[in-house]
């Protein structure tokens, strides 16, 4: 039982950092129709961010953290620039091409301008962690569990609570209509990969004490949140999260009471399932209903 | 033709470059072709590799070089994978103009490589321990650091008799380094009636060692012996091993007291065991490269560096004894070679390719990394 408690905080701490990452992969299928191949180098720029803030700079740890994150968001709108709008009228496949050009170019960006050295971050807190029971709470891991629920909750607020988030929601929903309204349905999608892209590096800063920063961390992330996008559904906002943590327990436990070796294919075997058993994944709507 | 900013642009570029270009064609060197993992999780690793070549080359030059000319390392980049490393392999063999080879010091990329050697027929220096790639008869391979043969038999030698610990766990990867260490480590234990309480493999690059560390945890062991390929896994079991109370003595292969691993992992790794194939405190050779890394880098070097190092002055001499650069000249005269005092240990190479056959233990004190003792075996 002691086993199962550890493993189960475990994996649902790392299940917490797909869910963020894959939050922000469903935010912008859902705002622009874009499977943005580069939400897991953005997790990797969040954290050279933070390196370059607190480790380089000397700033606060929480002061570097907001710092970066408004980058990201900055970044968010660059990268959309980029990738994105030039190529908007063409269909989601060279959108999502020109997004995977774009992540193999970031992380041979951050190669040359940082080297291939992993940084060490500490975390937020000083103390490694709490003992409750049988079960070892490591700070960084409780850290992540705390912003991600805080993050939902702001995120359920943002969408359902303002108008902003009910534009953002139209915008999400029916471009055209959204735009008849007088909704400015540019500057929404803006926004969101904005929102995208500060989610994304606020996941990276948060598993860095963990994984240590280096170039090679957001593709690490990125698929296991793209696998815990399709288990939870397409494009659904709870799927995601539900999707990522259910993936990070499940290859925990997999791990420990299967086969560690075969760890990652726990993850990959369960996103075969769903495909073939339940394609819409837990809280997909069927394709028909979205005519 | 119209002269605009663009085509003026192209044509100053092109005249800068032609001179250079020339200039070099002036000179004839020695090629040596070399992979190095320039991108990819070894990417690290790979800086230290280059800092290595970089000063090999200037010490076999600054003696008069190969045969009257001056040797060149011309690299690719193998990112870090095994089909990176063919095609990097491929790309140098099909210049034409490389008279020997350097490898990785990854076992399963040498064994990605291991039938283009053979085809491309020429010597190849690497530094990857897995006992097979010289074992399974390919010519050409020639191994500039201790395998892993010995690698297991030291830390089965060093744990069961220096420590006097029984039951052991042993951590391994799962790819052809990891394993191949973990036979090593199982069979010599097996010889001295030890059976390990667990074997645990592991895929590189995991994200949480929970399990792992928990599988140690629930079977007791009073020592831990590690095969660990890449210096972030290494640091990330390292530190919930600790957090998760496992206070066991452990000794591992030598990622273990590499610098980016004392660097990633910091205290979790303090009074751990490592064996080594380079250590400063091991050898005068060993002493003065150190010194004349650090101060050249600004950082200590480790066995990133040295097998390079050791390889390309090794093929340097080899090529001068011969007096050719002839394939079959050389590797004859790779295998004459006996007492070669490199940074890594006395080379001494056999038919297969194997040239050092022992390795020292060290501890790390705090983060230092201080010698203990040099264990050579004659078989």
């Amino acid at each position: 039982m002691a086993i199962f408690l550890q493993l189960l905080f475990t994996g649902l701490g790392i299940g917490a950092i797909y869910a963020l990452v894959a939050l922000g992969f469903v935010l912008l299928i859902r705002a622009a129709s874009v499977v943005n191949f580069g939400q897991g180098q953005f997790s990797m720029v969040g954290a050279y961010l933070l390196v370059v803030c607190f480790n380089v700079l000397g700033l606060p740890y929480l002061l570097s953290m907001l710092i970066a994150v408004i980058l990201m968001a900055g970044f968010g709108v660059l990268f959309a620039g980029a990738t994105y709008w030039p190529l908007r009228h063409r269909g989601g496949l060279p959108v999502i091409i020109s997004t995977i050009g774009a992540s193999i170019f970031l992380e041979n960006i951050v190669l040359v301008l940082y080297g291939p050295s992993p940084e060490v971050l500490p975390g937020l807190f000083d103390s490694p962690g709490i003992q409750v029971g049988p079960v070892f709470m490591d700070s960084q891991y409780l850290s992540i569990l705390v912003s991600a629920t805080l993050l939902v909750i702001l995120q359920y607020v943002i969408f359902e609570k303002t108008l902003l988030g009910k534009k953002l929601q139209a915008t999400s929903q029916d471009k055209e209509m959204a735009s008849l309204l007088g909704i400015p349905v540019a500057m929404m999608i803006l926004i969101t990969f904005a929102y995208s892209a500060a989610l994304g590096g606020l996941a990276g800063m948060l598993v860095a004490p963990v994984l240590f920063v280096s170039v090679g961390m957001g593709g690490l992330i990125a698929l296991k949140a793209f696998a815990a996008n399709i288990i939870g559904g397409y494009g659904s906002i709870p799927g995601a999260i539900l999707g990522g943590l259910a993936l990070g327990v499940a290859e925990t436990m997999g791990a420990s009471y299967i086969s560690v070796p075969y760890k990652d294919a726990f993850a990959f075997f369960m996103l075969l399932m769903f495909l073939m058993v339940r394609p819409q994944g837990l809280f997909g709507e069927k394709i028909s209903e979205k005519a | 033709m119209l002269i605009t900013r663009r085509t003026t642009i192209l044509g100053t570029a092109l005249a800068a470059a032609t001179p250079l270009r020339f200039a070099r064609g002036a000179e004839e060197t020695i090629k040596i072709g070399g992979i190095v993992p320039v991108t990819g999780p070894a990417a690290e690793a790979g800086r230290f590799m280059q800092n290595g070549a970089a000063m090999a080359l200037e010490a076999i030059n600054a003696k008069g070089g190969v045969l009257g000319k001056k040797m060149e390392w011309v690299t690719e980049d193998d990112a870090t994978t095994n089909p990176g490393a063919v095609l990097g392999f491929s790309r140098l063999v099909s210049r034409g103009d490389c008279v020997a080879y350097t490898g990785s010091i990854r076992s399963t990329q040498v064994q990605a490589i291991a039938p283009d050697v053979l085809k491309a027929a020429k010597p190849v220096m690497f530094g990857g321990t897995n006992t097979g790639l010289t074992a399974a008869g390919n010519p050409w391979l020639f191994r500039c650091r201790p395998n892993d043969s010995y690698s297991g038999r030291v830390i089965a030698d060093f744990g069961a008799k220096t420590l006097a610990k029984k039951k052991w766990a042993i951590v391994h990867s799962t790819d052809a380094f990891g394993s191949g260490g973990m036979q090593s480590l199982v069979e010599n234990l097996e010889k001295m009636g030890i059976k390990p309480v667990l074997v645990q493999g592991y895929t590189n690059q995991q994200t949480d060692f929970t399990p792992v560390v928990l599988a140690v945890k629930s079977a007791e062991p009073d020592v831990i012996g590690s095969y660990f390929t890449f210096e972030n896994d290494l640091g990330i079991f390292a530190r919930q091993l600790r957090q998760l109370g496992v206070q066991a003595p452990w000794v591992g292969s030598p990622s273990i007291i590499n610098t980016t691993a004392l660097n990633l992992a910091g205290r979790s790794l303090f009074g751990t065991y490592g064996i080594a194939d380079y250590t400063p405190d091991s050898s005068p050779e060993a002493g003065t490269y150190a010194a004349d890394y650090t101060k050249r880098y600004k950082a200590a070097p480790d066995n990133q560096s040295t097998w390079i190092y050791d390889g390309l002055m090794i093929l340097a001499r080899a090529m001068n004894d011969a007096k050719s650069t002839e394939p079959q000249a050389v590797r004859k005269a790779i295998i004459a070679i006996k007492g070669f005092k490199g940074t890594e240990g006395t080379y001494n190479f056999d038919e297969k390719g194997d040239g050092l056959r022992g390795y020292n233990v060290v501890k790390n004190e705090a983060g230092k990394i201080v010698f203990d003792k040099h264990i050579e075996f004659n078989d």
